[in-house]
């Protein structure tokens, strides 16, 4: 019967808010702010859109759905999303793959650890930008090294390796701890009935990992459909894609209502991966990641040949991370990039003042929503997971919008409903720390429920049991064991607001700038030296707070509770 | 006793506190800039040495600044819209964003540089230039480009970069010093851009976003506004600027009062002190190779004498407002993807 | 403490399932606990006993029907107001908290002094076999230990009621009987009301006062061990406590007191029929596996004829199933003397042992 027993049960009436006033209270604000912060800007995005003099229209949208341009720049869009899911998910394989079953020593799991890392905190172009310095026409490594002239770099072809380099540590991350769980027990059973390697390969371990290489790719999937910033750059004119032109349209068109219409646009297939991965995928993970360590592979699943094959592979992508990497580093430190290599601070010089109220800002912003989204995550996670009220499932569906949504769509929104009163944010560094909190509070609410699937529900019935009440209950009982899950949150939350700009961009302002758009700017000003000092900048505070918050997580992490795995996972 | 109820209240709390923060001090002037920061930021600073009054500002292409004051139309965040090619302040005009303003330069302008109403007004002149890269001309022996016929050269086949005509003023401008060119005959203009198509590596999304390529030899040359030419030279870049013999044309830099500013007094000082010698005069002490617009003003020595034997002329504001849109269509349609 | 009653008043909940659309978890169940009173809930899973015990422990809020302790009415209050100790299946130890921890943890909630605290729980962590474990953590003890843990956090709070949901069902079978005399001794040495569940029908009577069958929601029947042992109120109860024969019979005659049943062809006297039963009914016996006994075919003529199809010997006993016409019957025979085994296939007469067999009324489908 216990199984039955999940809070589908109907609460009936308004007995649930008498009988729990501190539940009630909870859910009333979280309903306030996801109506303000989800509902309300959405509404207002599809009444700009659809609302034309105060009736329904639908003139105007037609014709920018139809024009052939905008039609060829959907299908790039989803084109180039299927490929770097295919080719980010095929590289996090291999990475994940030679790490768990490669048998490397420690010291080449962390390097390639933290090359892998380097992408996913730094802000979306930053390989784009290297990207051009070594393989455009007058690139490092084309014309200086291989003496290639004229060669083109814009189009597809390097936006696709741009990105599938800066997204495939989503689908390594992913992988892992898929690959990790897997008993390799079960390989060595297949082995000892006689099946050669290739053939457990393909028959055991493949089958055991297609839902996480399905939601790797459909990961990977979104993320390329919101990137506007790497297109921007690398694209070229011969292989438009949706988010930037939507971006254009606005910034270039002076046309809201174009971009408006085209952000809608990408909703369709955004939505449609996000169900595919909740409802469809979620359900069909085999190997349940426990956290419980599988031990160290047998050295045997993988043949000789293979392993260096896998090996040469890996160190040759993480070479190629880490030099692109260095180049910005060097970028920064050099008077101009490509014509005078004389070494120089000055561009740190130049960012700590002119930049600094950008620094301050994008602290102070990054600071504020830390707490509050890993705050938010937690919560909402714990209600949506644990309590019955009604509309817990509308609850969960709509804290999960904003996260799904295209950056674009989200900060076009924003912008839209926030300006005028009745709820005058425009200007304010709240409308910022809102669109952070709602967009990647989300991951800290994910990871809170799938921990608290992993916490039988009978910890918290015992405390209460005892005489301690659901407040009691939450902060003694529940909170230390989904620490990790808060923790995580909150990295996630300071990483994305230290390095995002897809909506962001469209809610700075006079009073509040962030960095990643002065990079932005600088890139358009021609102040490589700048922009590329900002980055440097950027990941080195990131990896300082995200290795503080691991250090406080292994230090706080009590005997017994799970470790989390991943500060970026999902 | 209520750990839930904290938290709801904790949430809730930063959203007073930063509520309390966003007020505005009295004696600042709030702006969006087009002119990039580097440029923008002293001029302010000389603005605030002789007014005291401080200058808030945030820096957005034209575009995006113009996509922000429509999109704020009905509750103002700034005052001034300072800086950007005319045709931005054009198309804003018909949002009805500007308040009309004739400051005390005013009558002393000539009439390109001003909007008859005063919607704007100019501060500066910006001609467009060709832009090569040395080393890229000599490896291909070329001579600096002296004419647009040049350009078509099989030797820049896939080597020039250029603004992109639906994101950038700098496009529109050449788009029509193009037209300009050819007597206003639109088929042979696009005759000409189309025939220049192969030879375009990348249209960029900002009207200087070619130059640190050019500088770099990634692109071979292109087509920019001299202060971004210049700006690439000064920067150390082996560039050479030249100019087509058949002439090419210049965009006024304009700055405007936003209608239902808060702080309106302020921003009319601002356009006082922009419109007139004082502000343009600081163009040479601070390297910013803008022409001034004011006659009062004399155009730095060094400046001169790149522009020495240069044939410039001015794009018609009314010609260019009439038909921009159709242009840049028909430029999208015909050249961007044919 | 002075022990307290529990009292389930006909209390019902409802849940929706998926699959099976709304199912009845407990429908008009009525339980009374008497203060100081060990009381199982017995029956499969699914039939609504941790249901009942979640109603009572106030983790489930009943539809219908209401829930006293100590005579109050407890339906509405949350289950951190009851003061109940509840021991559950998986033991629910706080993984980040140390045994001395977990322990104290109902005490300070309810914010006694720290003396007090440590000194009482040292005192129950002395009562449950466990001294000196305080600075442990859970992952650190065996099952055992964990569940001893588990019943000193639920008895330290001086709870007015004790609830166990299966606790015995995670370890192993030596442990699980030495586990629940355990449990019973302490209960009786603290008289604390006690309301039990489980699917093992053996623990149940190990450690109960009386028993609750549950089926399918309701409870079937209420009594000791040997009520339901050997006065099954339905063949249910029959089939779930002990080993049974169900067999078809005839009332061939019924007096005030008993009467006469036919039985494998033979004619039975039985003490007691079910009230109203008439010569000519159909009837069942309960005939349970010491109940009969096996005779060498030739000594007696007279008693019904089978034939010995299995049998497995245990030592203490001899287990057999014997066809029987068309009856197939478990026979258990206890004190055999070497050599007095019967073979498989050995022709037997079944003789019942008579006549106080219990007899349950024809069902009615």
């Amino acid at each position: 019967m216990a199984s039955v027993a999940a809070p589908e049960g109907p609460a009936r009436g308004l007995a649930w808010a008498r009988q729990d006033p501190a539940l009630s209270a909870a859910v009333l604000a979280l309903w306030l702010l996801l109506g303000l912060f989800v509902v309300f800007p959405l509404a207002m995005l599809a009444a700009r859109v659809f609302w034309d003099g105060g009736h329904f229209s639908v003139a105007g949208i037609g014709a920018i759905l139809t024009d052939r341009h905008q039609v060829q720049a959907f299908w790039n869009s989803l084109l180039l999303a299927t490929l770097v899911g295919l080719l980010g998910t095929f590289l996090g394989f291999v990475f994940a793959f030679t790490v768990a079953r490669g048998g490397l020593p420690r010291w080449v799991v962390t390097a390639i650890d933290g090359a892998v890392l380097l992408p996913l905190i730094s802000p979306p172009f930053t390989t784009a930008i290297a990207f051009v310095f070594s393989f455009g026409p007058r690139g490092l490594i084309t014309y200086e090294l291989l003496g290639i002239k004229g060669f083109t770099i814009y189009g597809m072809g390097s936006t696709l390796f741009s990105e599938a380099l800066t997204y495939f540590p989503i689908a390594y991350l992913a992988l892992r701890p898929i690959l990790a769980a897997i008993d390799s027990n079960i390989e060595g059973m297949a082995m000892s009935l006689g099946a050669s390697r290739w053939r457990v390969f393909r028959t055991v371990t493949m089958p055991l990992c297609i839902p996480g290489l399905a939601n790797s790719f459909l990961l990977l999937f979104a993320a390329s459909l919101a990137d506007f910033a790497t297109p921007l750059i690398l694209a070229g004119n011969a292989f438009p894609v949706l988010p930037t032109q939507a971006f254009l349209q606005i910034t270039g068109m002076f046309d809201l209502r174009g971009g408006a219409v085209l952000s809608l646009a990408l909703l369709v297939p955004a939505m449609a991966v996000f169900v595919l991965q909740r409802y469809w995928v979620s359900q069909r993970f085999y190997v349940t990641v426990t956290g419980k360590g599988a031990g160290t592979a047998p050295f045997e699943s993988v043949a000789p040949g293979v392993r260096w094959v896998l090996v040469a592979a890996c160190v040759a992508v993480t070479v190629v991370i880490a030099y692109l990497y260095a180049l910005l580093l060097y970028a920064s430190l050099v008077m101009a990039f490509g014509a005078n290599h004389a070494l120089t601070l000055r561009h740190y010089g130049v960012i700590f003042t002119e930049g600094l109220k950008a620094i301050k800002d994008t602290l102070v912003i990054a600071g504020l929503s830390m707490p509050l989204g890993g705050l938010y995550g937690v919560l909402l996670g714990y209600l949506v997971a644990r309590k019955a009220f009604p509309g817990r499932r509308t609850m969960e569906v709509t804290s999960m919008v904003n996260y799904a949504l295209p950056g674009t769509i989200v900060g076009i929104a924003y912008l839209i409903a926030f300006n005028d009163p009745p709820i005058e944010l425009a200007g304010t560094a709240l409308v910022i720390i809102a669109c952070y909190v709602f967009r990647y509070g989300p991951t800290g609410i994910r990871t809170t429920i799938a921990l608290l699937q992993q916490i039988d529900r009978s910890l918290e019935e015992a405390s209460e049991s005892l005489g301690a009440a659901s407040g009691t209950t939450f902060r003694r009982i529940t909170l230390p064991l989904i620490l990790p899950a808060f923790f995580a949150g909150l990295g996630v939350v300071f990483i994305r607001s230290m390095t995002a700009i897809s909506a962001t961009i469209f809610l700075v302002s006079i009073n509040w700038t962030l960095i990643t758009v002065k990079i932005l700017e600088n890139m358009t000003e021609l102040s490589l030296g700048p922009a590329a000092a900002f980055s440097v900048l950027v990941i080195a505070i990131v990896f300082v707070v995200i290795g503080a918050i691991s250090w406080g997580l292994r230090r706080m992490r009590a005997p017994g509770a799970e470790p989390v795995t991943s500060l970026l996972g999902g | 006793m209520n750990v839930l109820k904290r938290l709801a209240v904790a949430l809730s709390l930063p959203v007073l506190c930063l509520a309390a923060l966003s007020s505005r001090a009295a004696d600042t002037v709030n702006v969006y800039t087009i002119w990039p920061e580097n440029w923008a930021r002293p001029m302010f600073q000389e603005f605030e040495k002789a007014t005291g009054i401080k200058v808030n500002f945030v820096r957005f292409s034209s575009g995006e600044a113009l996509a922000r004051v429509i999109a704020e139309k009905g509750n103002p965040r700034v005052d001034v819209l300072f800086g950007g090619p005319v045709e931005t302040h054009s198309a804003g005009i018909k949002e009805g964003i500007f308040e009309s303003y004739k400051p005390p330069s005013f009558a002393k302008l000539p009439a390109r540089f001003k909007h008859p109403d005063g919607q704007w007004v100019a501060i500066a002149d910006d001609p467009l230039v060709f832009m090569t890269n040395a080393k890229f001309l000599q490896e291909n022996k070329l001579k600096a480009p002296a004419s647009w016929n040049d350009l078509l050269n099989p030797a820049y086949k896939n080597m020039l970069q250029m603004a992109d005509a639906r994101t950038s003023g700098t496009a529109v401008t050449r788009i029509f010093s193009i037209v300009e060119v050819n007597g206003r005959d639109e088929n042979k203009a696009f005759e000409y851009m189309k025939k220049l198509r192969p030879n375009v590596q990348l249209y960029t999304k900002s009207g200087g976003g070619g130059t640190l390529p050019v500088g770099l030899g990634q692109a071979g040359g292109g087509i920019f506004f001299i202060v971004d030419a210049l700006d690439t030279k000064a920067k150390g870049y082996d560039v050479v600027i030249s100019f087509p013999k058949e002439g090419i044309g210049t965009a006024a830099e304009a700055i405007a009062l936003i209608k239902g500013a808060k702080n309106p007094e302020l921003g009319r000082k601002l356009i006082d002190w922009a419109t007139s010698p004082a502000m343009q005069n600081t163009f040479a002490t601070h390297k910013i190779n803008f022409l001034p617009a004011h006659p009062d003003v004399k155009v730095e020595p060094s400046l001169a004498e790149v522009l020495k034997d240069a044939k410039i002329f001015p794009i018609d504001a009314d010609y260019a407002g009439a038909n921009r849109k159709r242009m840049v269509e028909r430029w999208i349609a015909e050249v961007l993807n044919p | 403490m002075e022990a307290v009653g529990v009292k389930v008043e006909v209390v019902s909940k409802r849940f929706s399932h998926k699959v099976k659309g709304e199912v009845w978890a407990a429908r008009d169940v009525t339980l009374d606990v008497r203060p100081g009173e060990f009381v199982t809930m017995l029956g499969p899973s699914g039939c609504g006993k941790t249901t009942t015990l979640r109603m009572i422990a106030g983790f489930e809020r009943p539809d219908t029907g209401r829930v006293l302790i100590g005579g109050r009415d407890v339906t509405h209050q949350l289950a951190s107001q009851r003061n109940i100790g509840f021991v559950f299946q998986n033991y629910a130890l706080f993984p980040h908290l140390t045994i001395g921890e977990n322990v104290a943890y109902g005490l300070r909630v309810r914010n006694l002094p720290d003396s007090e605290i440590a000194s009482r729980v040292r005192e129950v962590l002395a009562l449950v076999g466990l001294a000196g474990y305080e600075q442990q953590f859970s992952n650190q003890l065996s099952g055992g230990e964990q569940q001893r843990v588990a019943l000193a956090r639920a008895i330290v709070i001086r709870p007015q009621v004790l609830l166990f949901d299966e606790p015995l069902s995670n370890l192993d079978a030596k442990l699980r009987v030495q586990m629940r005399h355990e449990i019973r001794e302490l209960q009786r040495r603290l008289a604390i009301t006690t309301v039990y569940v489980t699917h093992d029908q053996e623990e149940a009577m190990a450690v109960s006062d009386r028993i609750a069958v549950m089926n399918q929601g309701s409870i079937v029947q209420e009594g000791t061990a040997d009520d339901l042992y050997y006065r099954p109120a339905s063949a249910f109860v029959a089939q779930f406590i002990g080993r049974v024969n169900l067999l078809p019979a005839r009332v061939e005659s019924a007096a005030a007191a008993g009467g006469e049943v036919t039985v494998l062809g033979q004619r039975v006297a039985v003490a007691c029929l079910p009230t109203g039963a008439r010569a000519g009914d159909a009837v069942r016996l309960v005939l349970r596996p010491e109940a009969l006994a096996l005779r060498a075919a030739e000594g007696a003529p007279a008693l019904p004829r089978g034939t010995v199809e299995g049998r497995m010997f245990l030592g203490e006993k001899v287990e057999y199933v014997v066809r029987c016409g068309e009856a197939r019957l478990q026979v258990v025979s206890y004190n055999a003397r070497p050599g007095e085994l019967l073979a498989e296939g050995s022709a037997v007469a079944v003789e019942l042992k008579g006549p106080d067999i219990p007899v349950l009324p024809e069902e009615r489908p």
